[in-house]
């Protein structure tokens, strides 16, 4: 019985934006009758349009919608088949969002359709529009190609050329469509950005590959610690004082045998005829004796003129200031002649790599011209390797000739190997084939065909390590598609359960549930500080931290997604413990808490949560309730109508009404009621927890009362029975998440044709114990995340 | 207290580092202007800046009209520039209303501001808005500084969830677009517009001297891959090439560019690593680097976006601890209408500083805010009801002589703001003869 009171509630009340959602509900619910919705019967459709629909619309919208003259521009009489509406799809979906909201025809109509009327017509038009045969072929859609992401570049390039270091961080931000920012026709490439790209990749290639050089040897000073003194020398933080003869002798301890130069910065005090004498040996061996004629101020760098070759092991650099000079009735400050010597340095060995060389380099140069290696041997061998990671699939030999040809040129002009690879690894870095995910294009394409295509192997490897990484395939991943084993569900299985074990998944946590549940969105928040005195930047990194540690539980531990809604437990550190009153948590580290049972439970009683669906200086139980409705029920409200005016009329009714009487006075609005009375329950439900998510028993003098009913009949008193309501709504919300976590995984917005999709995703995962990896196992293995419509190129 | 004297130490310290070295680079900025202008006029500068949810209109909007008006409340801070201003009111953007796509009207009210043109309503597909007068006006005289356009903001675009009721983030958070389909990103971290202005400093600058050739052979290079990737793509997935094509392009006109233009000597600013904490220092911080793109003509189009549609920013400086967007949707509450009024006068009142400075900086026979036309406004006038008609809208300068200054004109209710975009366009030396939904020029401001 409960069932059909869902049905027509949603029936009564769809939402514009989750008309599939919505739908899907309803068709989920039947589906527990018969298995498999019956395929629309086009001719029955036809004959249904004849003998009702095109009655209805005569009967209720014709009066205004006809002719040239006709309102909003719209005229309707032209629509005489059934054909004819789907060939205006888009237009229809409009016109039957007015009528499910009941603002057409409008309330001053001369006729209007009874409620079975509007319901008949409503379910004529989900089931032309929106309805869909699942038996036979399904379009599984078509992504645009998608530029990687902020996100996606920093992992990304931290996995190809594994340096620490975070290039995207200053780029421009990655705009949000259908609520992800990996969504492939929203992410544009402004030249701000490639210039930015540009950057990127001077900056990477400088980082990853020693330029080999000479000038690219960095200098190493000598500590002050190597240094011992003789006569009278004081060695100090910023320089050694040579006040009188004296020595310095400083040692250095060589890995590598070879050439080495030296560099002395050093400044004079001048007295007398002539500037001070330095003295510079070797392990005893007299190298060169300087004039130091710079200034103390402005001291100068001395270089020795040539290298020196050193075995390797200790080495004693001796510098002696030879002619000290003081005359007390010299002109002032030219009395007492001093050397002052800031800092003494060495690099090498030329000519031969550092010891210590970035791991990048050695990954990437993998062949150095000589010994029979041409440099365009070298620069081809090391360029496909680099372009088959930075491209995530195999590269043929002539697609990269130009860029071997730029390193060959670079290093005609007189460069070095390693500066010629540098150049060419920019242009991997800037080529679009790094810059964007593209696939499609490796299969032949059949000039104006527009059937279904399968993956190809790397294009799979690349959708699952973007999925679940937000980066580039590993090694395993590329094996997997070199043996052509990608499109196995056992071994995608496999790949799934591995890829959320490995600490990379990091990125699903923070991008994914990041987004789903909106927690980026904390960083913009400021709760009025005269109120919340204790929410300050920290707390809310904690708050943060909380729902994505809990998200990771679920995701790691594989446990029912249900958990979500009811978990009986979340994660604390110290301070957010104390934050909710719990003194047991110690330390810094989060660890798992059970949760007092009577107040709180799941994802809704967090405080980000809380908080983020509040107002800067009050709870807000609207958004709590579109939150709810969003993301756990699955069925988001459509926007409001834009009648402000009457709820001038309803504020001004009654000025002083609390928040629960003003809301009460909204729903008085038939086209407001519509909505609200479900989402203000909702909310009101949570008015135990303030706007930054603590436990109230009041509001000033108030007492809380989080009592309510909902339009299906149930009631609840308190929170955590309103949590007991929502979770036996769970099929809702696993189709929601189910809708949302696929979207990420494909990058583009769902359409009517995934509904089918959808609904497999969600009965299979549901049945084997709403188990995380099995959802994501089952995106993984859907028809949307393997195949894709094959476009022609006017599509 | 230590805070507020951080932050004006900081500003006075900015003041003194940057007058000085602004004087020794107006000598070969000049010798740019010569070279780059007729006659030796200086070049015109355009700027369009937004800020969102609309405004008490009553404390916003002038009680008479013509010369003798009175600034309002929340304009008062503009009295030093008076003469110098024109404060227009009854202009609307119609394609900002829902004409049948039901709510969004923040988002509308970004993306229709500088297109004129009434955006498609998606998620993300098919994104879809019209190209922004200042690009129009970019496309056109771009190619005679450095950088075609400038775009600042202060917020990036919101990273998760929905923006305004179906509508793309894109929509919210951006006023420029290149083309239909592309916004153009904006720069909201001081440091980094600074270095887009004027390079990194003088390590970084000659390190990208020695690039600039290996730049253009890669761009050279990459160009031909994305010519042969187009080909075997689909059309949605061409248009994606199209921009990375046409970024290039522009990436390589403005090297090309570059060798042939005297280069300018960067200005000395100290600037903080990141985005300043406190907003006050931020959004004055951004306002200094307009008037320096603009004084050293390295661009003479800018948009700025003050915060991104619908905005909920706080405002504790003046006392605002309730969310702007929150707020604005007052319903006649008389205290709500107060902090809005508050949120309003605070923001004229960053905009000053920046007409100010203008005023006080000198260029040919006048200053810098003659030569240049600032937009100031918003595509939503009344935030409360969500209104698209009489819109708040500031056109300050003289154009290079060209406008009349120092009135409050009422133009008829429903013009359209784009007439007022033609007869700047005419001015910006770019002219057009329609933009948008415009229905003619907007001769009032007409010297």
């Amino acid at each position: 019985m409960r069932m059909i009171e869902i049905v027509f509630h949603f029936l009564q009340h769809p939402r514009s934006g989750g008309m599939i959602s919505s739908l899907a509900c309803l068709l989920l619910l039947t589906n527990a009758v018969s298995a498999n919705a019956a395929p629309p019967d086009v001719e029955k459709s036809e004959k249904q349009f004849q003998s009702r629909i095109k009655q209805f619309i005569t009967k209720y919208c014709l009066d205004c919608h006809t002719g040239e003259e006709a309102e909003a521009g719209l005229s309707l009489e032209k629509f005489q088949t059934r054909a004819s509406i789907l060939e205006q799809r888009e237009a229809w979906e409009k016109i039957v969002k007015r009528i499910q909201i009941q603002s057409m025809p409008p309330k001053d109509a001369a006729a209007l359709p009874s409620d079975k009327e509007r319901e008949e017509a409503l379910a004529w038009f989900d089931d032309t529009l929106y309805g869909i045969d699942c038996t036979g072929d399904v379009n599984p859609g078509r992504v645009t190609i998608r530029r990687l992401n902020r996100n996606e570049y920093n992992n990304t390039i931290r996995d190809l050329v594994e340096i620490d270091f975070e290039p995207a961080n200053n780029f421009p931000s990655d705009d949000v469509g259908y609520g992800f920012d990996n969504i492939g026709d929203v992410l544009s490439l402004p030249p701000l950005l490639m210039e930015k790209y540009l950057d990127a990749a001077e900056q990477i290639a400088e980082k990853a590959i020693f330029a080999n050089t000479p000038d690219s040897y960095p200098w190493t000073e000598i500590p002050d610690k190597n240094f011992e003194k003789q006569g009278a020398v004081n060695i100090g933080k910023r320089s050694a004082s040579f006040h009188s003869r004296g020595t310095i002798l400083g040692t250095i301890n060589l890995q590598q045998a070879g050439k080495y130069e030296f560099r002395i910065t050093a400044g004079q005090t001048p007295a007398g005829t002539e500037p001070a004498k330095m003295e510079v040996k070797l392990d005893g061996k007299l190298l060169k004796t300087y004039d130091v004629k710079a200034g103390v101020d402005v001291p100068e760098k001395y270089t020795l003129p040539e290298a020196i070759a050193l075995p390797k092991g200790k080495h004693v650099l001796a510098i002696s200031f030879l002619n000290d000079f003081y005359d007390p009735k010299g002109p002032p400050k030219e009395r007492d002649r001093n050397l002052y010597v800031y800092d003494v340095s060495y690099k090498g060995p030329l000519g031969q790599l550092p010891a210590d060389l970035p791991a990048s380099h050695h990954k990437i140069i993998t062949c150095t011209p000589g010994s029979g290696r041409s440099i365009h041997y070298c620069a081809e061998k090391i360029l496909k390797e680099f372009a088959e990671q930075a491209f995530r699939r195999p590269v043929e030999r002539e697609e990269i000739k130009p860029i071997v040809e730029l390193v060959e040129a670079t290093v005609k002009s007189g460069r070095s190997f390693e500066q010629g690879i540098q150049v060419g690894v920019q242009a991997v870095l800037v080529s679009p084939h790094f810059l964007f995910r593209i696939e499609g294009i490796r299969n032949p394409q059949r000039a104006g065909s527009n059937d279904v295509q399968k993956m190809n192997q790397y294009e799979i490897a690349a959708r699952l390590s973007y999925f679940l990484w937000s980066s580039m395939p590993d090694e395993k991943l590329f094996e997997l598609a070199a043996q052509g084993r990608l499109d196995d569900p056992r071994t995608l299985q496999v790949q799934v359960k591995r890829m959320l074990e490995d600490p990379k998944s990091e990125a699903f946590v923070k991008n994914f549930a990041g987004q789903w549940l909106n927690l980026r969105n904390l960083e913009e928040l400021t709760p009025d500080p005269k109120k919340f005195r204790g929410f300050n930047t920290q707390l809310k990194e904690d708050m943060r931290q909380e729902t994505e540690e809990f998200f990771s539980y679920i995701m790691k531990e594989d446990r029912s997604v249900v958990e979500f809604i009811n978990a009986d437990y979340t994660f604390m550190n110290e301070r957010l413990a104390k934050f909710y009153g719990n003194d047991q948590v110690k330390g810094e580290a989060f660890q798992k808490v059970n949760l007092d049972k009577t107040k709180r439970a799941g994802l809704i009683t967090q405080a980000s949560i809380l908080t983020l669906t509040s107002n800067p200086g009050r709870t807000s139980p609207v958004k709590r309730g579109k939150w709810i409705m969003e993301n756990i029920l699955g069925t988001p409200p459509p926007a409001p109508p834009p009648n402000v005016p009457e709820l001038e009329a309803a504020a001004k009714a009654k000025p002083n009404a609390t928040l629960r009487e003003q809301l009460a006075l909204h729903r008085n609005i038939p086209g407001c009621a519509a909505c609200h009375d479900e989402m203000d329950p909702l909310g009101l439900g949570f008015e135990n927890f303030d706007a930054i998510g603590r436990w109230r028993d009041k509001e000033g003098k108030h007492k809380i009362d989080s009592s309510g009913q909902l339009p299906s009949g149930q009631s609840f008193k308190s929170p955590v029975e309103l949590i007991a309501i929502l979770e036996q709504q769970k099929q809702g919300f696993c189709r929601s998440l189910t809708e949302k976590m696929l979207t990420y995984a494909i990058g583009r917005g769902v359409e009517f044709y995934d509904k089918c999709a959808i609904d497999e995703i969600t009965a299979n995962f549901t049945a084997r114990g709403y188990r995380f990896s099995a959802l994501v196992t089952e995106i993984v293995l859907s028809d949307p995340f393997l195949k894709r419509q094959r476009g022609s190129q006017n599509d | 207290m230590t805070n507020l004297l951080k932050r004006r130490t900081f500003l006075k310290g900015i003041g003194t580092t940057m007058a000085l070295p602004l004087l020794e680079i107006m000598q070969p900025h000049q010798n740019l202007l010569s070279a780059a202008t007729v006659a030796g006029k200086p070049p015109v500068r355009t700027a369009f800046i937004f800020f969102p949810n609309g405004v008490i209109g009553p404390s916003w909007m002038p009680q008479t009209t013509g010369k003798a008006y009175q600034l309002p409340k929340s304009l008062k801070s503009l009295e030093n520039v008076k003469s110098d201003i024109n404060v227009i009111s009854g202009l609307a953007q119609i394609n900002a209303r829902a004409l049948g796509d039901g709510a969004g009207d923040h988002a509308r009210c970004a993306s229709v501001y500088l297109t004129s043109v009434h955006p498609t309503k998606t998620s993300g597909a098919d994104i879809k808005a019209g190209v922004s007068v200042d690009q129009v006006a970019a496309q056109q005289v771009g190619h005679r500084t450095r950088l075609p356009s400038l775009e600042l903001g202060m917020v990036r675009g919101r990273n998760a969830g929905q923006c305004d009721s179906g509508y793309s983030c894109a929509y919210s958070s951006n006023i420029s677009w290149r083309t239909p389909s592309t916004p153009t990103a904006k720069e909201i971290v001081p440091k980094l517009a600074f270095e887009r202005l004027f390079g990194g400093g003088a390590e970084k600058e000659k390190q990208r001297a020695r690039h600039m050739k290996d730049r253009q052979s890669i761009l050279d290079l990459v160009k031909h891959d994305a010519d042969q990737l187009k080909k075997q793509l689909g059309k949605s997935d061409q248009r994606k090439i199209d921009e990375y094509f046409s970024s290039v392009r522009e990436i390589e006109l403005r090297i090309e560019r570059s060798t042939h233009q005297e280069k300018i000597k960067p200005p000395e600013m100290k600037l903080p690593d990141g985005i300043p904490s406190e907003l006050q220092e931020h959004i004055r911080l951004m306002y200094d680097l307009l008037l320096l793109a603009f004084q050293t003509d390295t661009t003479r189009i800018a948009t700025f976006m003050v915060g991104n549609a619908g905005s909920n920013r706080t405002y504790p400086m003046v006392g605002v601890n309730s969310g702007h967007h929150e707020l604005s949707h007052h319903q006649n509450d008389e205290k709500k209408m107060a902090d809005i009024q508050k949120i309003d006068e605070y923001l004229t009142g960053q905009f000053a500083y920046f007409l100010d400075r203008l005023k006080s900086t000198p260029e040919g026979n006048g200053n810098l805010l003659d030569n240049s036309m600032i937009c100031y406004g918003s595509a939503i006038g009344d935030g409360n009801r969500h209104t698209h008609h009489d819109l708040p809208i500031i056109l300050a300068g003289k154009g290079g002589g060209t406008i009349k200054t120092g009135f409050h004109h009422q133009v008829k209710t429903e013009t359209p703001l784009s007439n007022l975009f033609v007869s700047m366009l005419d001015r910006a030396g770019a002219p057009v003869t329609s933009f948008g939904d415009s229905t003619g020029r907007l001769t009032v401001i007409d010297a």
